[in-house]
């Protein structure tokens, strides 16, 4: 198994876990807390920025520094599939409330973190899976 | 339309300095070695650097390594 395999591996593992969590603390805090959604919000704000941050600052000094030409092509065309992929989920989480309810119709402010938690995990989850299922693909080319 | 394919020595050449294996010829150019696997079996065309690196370990011209064949159809 090569290096990108096992950042694959990696993330994919990290994001699902993360996401159950996640998605218990959001459920948890909007249970026990009326204002818990509030800061929430500025956490999830601050953690991204912060992990936007992190990326662009320390991307290459962490695996993918070490990815050699093909690999960074095979992470680069899993990172266009999950943006696909990123694009239509939201197309769909935004547009089949609308269809199905109606535009008169109001959604919970609750359903934006669950958004964007989904959309973060989709997003990893496709670009993790992308990765795996070229190098598997290649591997049995090679057999 | 055109059909353009890279086609190389490399196996060969492996053979030629002393029997070198896929992984000697990895770490010498610095890529993997699914990667030199890749290149020898025409499934991927490397960079010209990486192309370059390859020639100058067997110390031959690029074009002794690579060959590009294009088939006007």
């Amino acid at each position: 198994m090569n290096r990108l395999q096992k950042s694959a591996w990696f993330n994919l593992l990290l994001v699902t876990v993360a996401f159950p969590i996640a998605s218990l603390g959001l459920f948890l805090m909007t249970r026990t807390n009326a204002k818990g959604i509030d800061y929430l919000i500025i956490f999830l704000v601050a953690g991204s920025l912060a992990g936007l941050g992190g990326y662009l600052l320390l991307r290459k000094k962490g695996f993918e520094a070490h990815f050699d030409e093909r690999e960074k092509m095979i992470y680069n065309r899993a990172l266009v599939l999950a943006m696909i992929a990123l694009l239509a989920f939201l197309g769909c989480v935004c547009f089949i409330p609308f269809l199905v309810l109606g535009g008169g119709n109001s959604v919970r402010v609750l359903y934006l973190p669950v958004i964007y938690l989904s959309t973060l995990f989709v997003g990893q989850f496709v670009h993790s899976a992308a990765v795996l299922i070229q190098c598997s693909l290649e591997a049995e080319d090679e057999q | 339309m055109s059909n353009n394919r890279v086609t190389n020595r490399i196996r060969r050449l492996r053979f030629e300095n002393g029997e070198m294996t896929q992984q000697q010829l990895a770490d010498k150019v610095g890529v993997t070695r699914q990667t030199i696997i890749a290149i020898e079996a025409g499934k991927y065309a490397p960079s010209l650097p990486l192309a370059f690196r390859i020639a100058r370990t067997f110390g031959v011209k690029v074009e002794d390594v690579f060959q590009y064949e294009n088939e006007d159809a």
